[in-house]
Parts: structure tokens; sequence; C-alpha cells
């Protein structure tokens, strides 16, 4: 029985190892003719793309990209791919991890972009940058840095983005309002929105934890001196004992007060359609969000960005917003394809059409204009192409166990079960913990 | 030929053992190992850890409201499913409701083959805080002060998920004591009606002792499914909200694994899931002792 059993494992193994070889042999059959054409001898070379868009419009954009690719570079395939959001997070983690790395695939900026390159698995695109300076001058330069570790650029960053209040300009004349430069002239500003009957002055789907990073990501800048922030974001250094931190979340206990009770049980979506349909005046938006206000003509908005703290230590002038974009693998075996492809989506042609089709910025120079984009882009690109100082989502920004503790501490504040002091205390132990790991 | 008898059994068995070493057993153990590390599944490094994991395991505040959360998941669920389920069943196969009762079987059961997924859409849309079915019900009602923010504050959200599983898997223990009932010989039904018990009588003498198999396996399912739930609050409650109000044992073990990117904590976490449903099992099986009942 035994000796069978060994028969039968090895009869599995050589199983395996055929499929296995047949795998591997084909990649070496790619990886020859990996010259950038994949032409030769009629074979295909197969790209796996896997990106974060797998909704409407984006979706038929990145179509309508692997199709025209395809068709300009014949004996080449896009084998794409598509998660969303959160979902993608955690997807890419695993393949990254796993070394199943996709050849091109979209990622965050910042610390989810340094986490992923900390696997080794991705690839320096610093040649891509300095063999082709002219492409490099297409891409707005302030966007680079954050997929920029140690001198060395891991991604092209694609979308580009910044965080502002949106506000009802029709609602704010007829009240007699103005922008708010400070905290305080926030707050007397939604006291005065509320008397004038909206219940909920300002609001946010906070059943979404990302929405709350947001928030306490602008608020931390905003209110933290730019050391301490540093040393307290850098993994392994953070101890979040600044008492500008509790000031932050009590400020923020304050803010979720006038979003109503009924916040934390809704999404972002269903809140930014209160805000188009006029039932709110004010919502924390994203410049990528422009082309949803466009669905309803009648709607008259402008921006101001997030107010000052009397007591605040960081630059009053900051954006808040992070460039997405996309990393090749170290592994792929067709390298230049890949940079190729990438260099194809990110082109000035296909920019303008993302911007055109879907209504939100790209970081191509040039891409938008008054014919193609939503209006406010033009401005906003000017914003963030201007801003004194940017700052990624706070996701991005710190690990993702102290956003966590932040985003969910957030979201129980304002569900008014947790109070400040013990959602610091949460992301303290956070912090020490990593600290404890990563020495 | 004397060999091949002895070889043929086994082999007929092996694809099972094999299947079951490598997806259950294996895993089993390299989680045992994964548990005394700490593991970042992105830079792929991992570390020894020791004890670490499980001393954050015991300290960790969360495990606590998770664990609470998944007993009254556990005690909800017992109450309605498996005590109404069987109310239920005993009603549909009650003589006067014969002709109608396929009818009402069917329309219990459609939820339990629905997908979980669609049905988290679905209730998400119920509870809605503006225009939501129950809230919008509640209004019309005169009960305006019963409208609350079902998943959103804090006090309800839990309850709020496990209504949604009630509504879901009454259908399902219904639909097996629906078969126990039937197969409870019915002249010992007759047998009682000439005695002259009233129906209730007849439930709790004949019925209810007739079918404990039954409410064993029920209770089993229910209990341990209590423990493993994680679908619900996941996208219910976008994993858990508001805060950590309504997270259970298994979210928390996915969210440590990834979002928060330490699979080991994770590891030490699902052991403990393994713990606590390997002791319930052994104590129903124990204390029913399944199969060799009267």
């Amino acid at each position: 029985m035994y000796r069978m059993g060994r028969k039968l494992g090895l009869l599995m193994l050589a199983g395996l190892l055929v499929v296995l070889t047949a795998c591997s042999s084909n990649n070496s059959s790619t990886a020859a003719n990996g010259n950038g054409n994949g032409e030769s001898e009629g074979k295909t070379t197969t790209l796996k793309f896997f990106h974060r868009w797998p909704n409407e419009p984006r979706n038929s954009y990145f179509n309508y990209i692997k199709e025209e690719f395809e068709k300009q570079n014949p004996g080449v395939k896009i084998e794409m791919e598509s998660v969303l959001n959160d979902n993608y997070k955690e997807k890419i983690k695993v393949l990254v991890s796993s070394g199943d790395i996709p050849d091109v695939f979209s990622s965050w900026s910042d610390s989810f972009a340094e986490s992923l390159v900390s696997s080794g698995r991705v690839e320096d695109l610093s040649s891509m940058y300095d063999s082709d300076p002219d492409w490099a001058k297409t891409l707005v330069q302030n966007q680079l840095k954050s997929f920029t570790f140690d001198d060395k650029i891991y991604g092209v960053p694609f979308t580009m983005d910044g965080k502002v209040f949106f506000y009802n300009k029709k609602i704010f004349s007829k009240l007699g309002l103005e922008k708010p430069k400070t905290w305080d002239e926030f707050i007397a500003l939604l006291d005065k929105l509320k008397a004038a009957g909206y219940d909920t002055p300002i609001i946010e789907g906070l059943q979404d934890s990302w929405a709350v990073g947001h928030y306490l990501g602008t608020m931390n800048q905003r209110m933290l001196s730019p050391e301490v922030l540093a040393t307290d974001y850098a993994v392994g250094t953070g101890q979040f004992t600044d008492p500008g931190y509790l000031q932050v979340l009590k400020y923020w206990q304050k803010l979720s007060s006038y979003m109503g009770p009924n916040a934390t049980s809704v999404n972002h979506e269903a809140t930014r359609n209160m805000f188009i349909a006029g039932e709110v005046p004010i919502h924390y938006l994203q410049f990528a969000e422009l082309g949803y206000l466009k669905d309803k003509p009648d709607l008259e908005f402008d921006y101001f960005n997030f107010p000052q703290f009397s007591e605040g230590k960081g630059n009053a002038e900051g954006l808040t917003g992070a460039p997405e974009g996309f990393m090749i693998s170290k592994e792929t075996a067709n390298k230049e394809l890949a940079e190729k492809f990438v260099k194809f989506i990110v082109s000035p042609e296909n920019a303008a059409k993302f911007q055109q089709d879907v209504g939100s910025m790209t970081t191509v120079i040039g891409a938008a204009t008054k014919e193609n984009s939503p209006p406010g882009t033009l401005e906003a690109i000017d914003v963030i192409q201007n801003a004194a100082e940017t700052t990624p989502w706070l996701d991005n920004a710190v690990d993702a166990s102290v956003a966590d503790a932040f985003m969910r501490g957030g979201q129980a504040i304002a569900a008014d079960i947790e109070t400040p002091e013990n959602v610091l205390k949460e992301v303290q132990a956070a912090a020490a913990k990593l600290k404890a790991v990563k020495k | 030929m004397r060999t091949r008898r002895t070889i043929a059994p086994y082999l007929f068995v092996l694809p099972c053992v094999l299947m079951l070493a490598v997806f259950v057993y294996m895993p089993l153990i390299q989680n045992f190992f994964y548990s005394f590390q700490n593991i970042s599944l992105l830079s792929g490094k991992s570390s020894f850890a020791g004890f670490d994991n499980y001393k954050t395991l015991f300290s960790d505040p969360v495990v606590g409201k998770a664990l609470i959360n998944n007993v009254k998941y556990a005690v909800i669920s017992l109450i309605f499913q498996v005590g109404f389920g069987l109310v239920l069943a005993a009603i549909l196969e009650e003589e006067f409701l014969r002709k109608v009762s396929a009818v009402f079987r069917t329309i219990f059961f459609i939820p339990v083959i629905i997908s979980i997924t669609v049905i988290c859409l679905l209730f998400s849309f119920v509870y809605n805080p503006t225009d939501g079915l129950l809230n919008m019900f509640l209004q019309a009602v005169g009960l305006d002060s019963w409208a609350k923010p079902w998943l959103g504050s804090g006090t309800t959200a839990i309850y709020a998920v496990i209504a949604v599983s009630q509504w879901q898997s009454i259908g399902y223990c219904m639909m097996l004591f629906i078969v126990a009932i039937q197969k409870i010989p019915r002249d010992l039904y007759e047998a009682a009606k000439i005695d002259g018990a009233g129906k209730i009588k007849i439930f709790f003498s004949i019925t209810l002792p007739q079918v404990k198999e039954m409410i064993f396996v029920n209770s089993l399912l229910t209990i341990t499914g209590a423990f493993m739930v994680f679908n619900e609050p996941f996208i219910l409650t976008k994993g858990g909200g508001p805060g950590t109000s309504s997270i259970t044992i298994a979210v928390l073990m996915y969210q440590n694994g990834f979002v928060r990117d330490s699979m080991g904590y994770a590891a030490t976490i699902s052991l403990l899931i393994f713990a606590i449903t390997a002791v319930l099992a052994l104590i129903q099986t124990l204390s029913f002792r399944t199969g060799k009942g009267d």
C-alpha cells in the first residue's frame, strides 16, 4: 500500500512537473521575443495588466486602451483584470507578495506604493525617465515625488487629485456667506447654515472609513508641525504623543456633530448625491469628482481649501491629495513592452481621452482643455500644480495599521461611541506595535 | 491478488485524504506556526514573535467586543432559527395548512438560496436612514421616534446585522425540521388525539422529543455558524462599523490579516476561532450523543 502511495505520489509529481515546465517554457518563449513589438515568428506576447477601475466610465476607457494597444501592436495580447478599491488593495498585496505579480498594475502613491516596493518585486523606472526626457517632461513634475523612494522612481503617476470643500454658491449668496479662512470662521459658518434651516450643513458618508481618513489626514497636516508629523508617520518612529493629535480628534468630534446622526450609516456616493441635489450646502470632495458635479448643470459651486486652526503649526496652504499611477513588475519578461504600454496609457492623446470620457484629471500636461473637461478642472489643475505643499491621503501616508486605527476611531467618534482620548490610545498602541515588529 | 484487494480500498479514500491533508490539515498546522511569527504579507518579511501575538490577543479589547457580538449572534440565532424555525415547521405540518404549506415552504426557503451578497445589498437599502423601507414604514405608521440610522448607530448596528441572518436562515432550519417532523410516525399523533391532548400539548410531548436529533443538528449548525459569521458585517457595515461596534471575530481576523497587514496576529485569532468551534462541537456531540439515541 505504502509503495503504491509513493508510486502515485511520483506520478502526480511528474504531472505537476510537466505542467510547471509547460508554464515556464511558455514564459521563456515570450521572453525571447520580448523586444518591444512581439511580432517575430507570429507568436503572441501576453502582458498581464491589473488595475483598480472596474466601474464606469473608467472601465470602458481601459477596454479601449487594451483594444487600441493590441491593434497597434500586432502579436501583443493584454490580459486585463480589475477589482475595485479596497478589494484591489488586498488583492494586489497578495499578488505582489506571492510573486504571481502582473506585468503592469495600478498603485496608490506614498506609503502604499512604498510597501509594494518593499517587496523587492517592483521595477525601478528611473531609467525610463532618464532615457526619454521628452516624454518625462509631459508629466506634472510635482506628482513624481509620490512614487520616488530612495531617489528612485518606481511608478508613473496617471491621475492627479486634491481635496477641498465644495460649496453650493446659490445657498451661500442667498445667506450672504463668505469662504471661511480659519477653523473658527468655518464653525461659525456651519452654525449660521444650521440656523438657516440646514440641519446638516455639511455631510460625509462616514460608513466609508477612508472618507474619515481624508479628513483626519488634512487636519493632522494643518495642526502639527511637519517635523513632528514626519517622525510620527514614519514606520518605527511613530509615537503620536503630541497634544495636537488629541486636539485634531476633538475638532473632528465637533465637525462630525454637524453631519447628523445618519452620516455613519451612508456611504460617500450617497452624500455626494445629496450635495449635487442641493440638499447639503458643503461637502469635502476630490477634484477627481468634478465629473459627477456636471451631471446637474444648474448646480453652481465653488471651493475653498481646508481652513487653518488658530493653533495650527502646519502649512495653511497645503493641499491633501495624491496621484495614482502604474507600476511595472521586476519579474516581467517584457520590460520594454510594459514600458511602452504604460507610456501609451499616459500619452497626451489617451490622457485627453480619459479627461473627456471620465471627467477627472491626469498628470499629463495639457491633456485637459476647456472643451473636454468639466467646469472647474483647469482651475483645479492650477491649484494642484501650485500647491505650497501636497500631503498624501492618510491611508497612503502612514502604515495601514495606524491608518486603520485613525479611521475606525474617527468613525466611532462620529457615531458617538468612543472618545477622542481612547481613539488616540488605540493609535498609539498600533504605532507601538509597529515599532516592536519592524525594529 | 491478495495485495491488490488490500490496496484497493485505500486507493479509493486516497484522493479524499490527500485533499483533506493539503487543504485542511496542512494549513491548520502551518497556521499554528504562523501564530508565533510577525508576518508582513507585502514585504514578505517574517520574524519570530514568541508569544507576542497571544499576549496581544488577550489584551486586545476589540477581541472581547467581537466575541460578545458573536455570542449575541449565537443566542439570537438559537432563539429565532432553531426555536421559531421549529414552531414554523410544526405549524406548516398542521392538518389545516396541508394544502398551502408547499407554497409557504417555498416562500420561507427562497432567502436561503439567494446569495448573501445580494441579500446584504438589499438590506442596506432597507436600512437606509433617509429613504430606506424600514424607516419609511415606521414613519408611515406614526412611529417616527423609532426610526434610526440602523447600521450607523453603535447600539443598533450589530442587531440590524443579526436580523438579516435570521431572515435568511430561518427557512433552512425550518426545512430541516419539516423533514424531521414528517418522519414522526402518524399513529403517535392519533393516539395523543384520542387521549384528548391539545395542539400545544402534542407539540411539547410528541413533536419536540421526536425531533431531538434535528434540534441538535440545527443548534450545532447555527452556533458554529454564529462564531464564523463574516459576510454580513463585512458587507452591511463595511467591516464591523461604526468603529468596531458590529465587528465579529472572523471580520477582526480578516482585518488584521489583510487591512492591517499583520498575518501572524490574524493566524492567532483564527486559532481562537478554531478552538471555540472545536470545543462547541465537542460539547454538543457529548451532550446529545447523536446517532446513538433511541
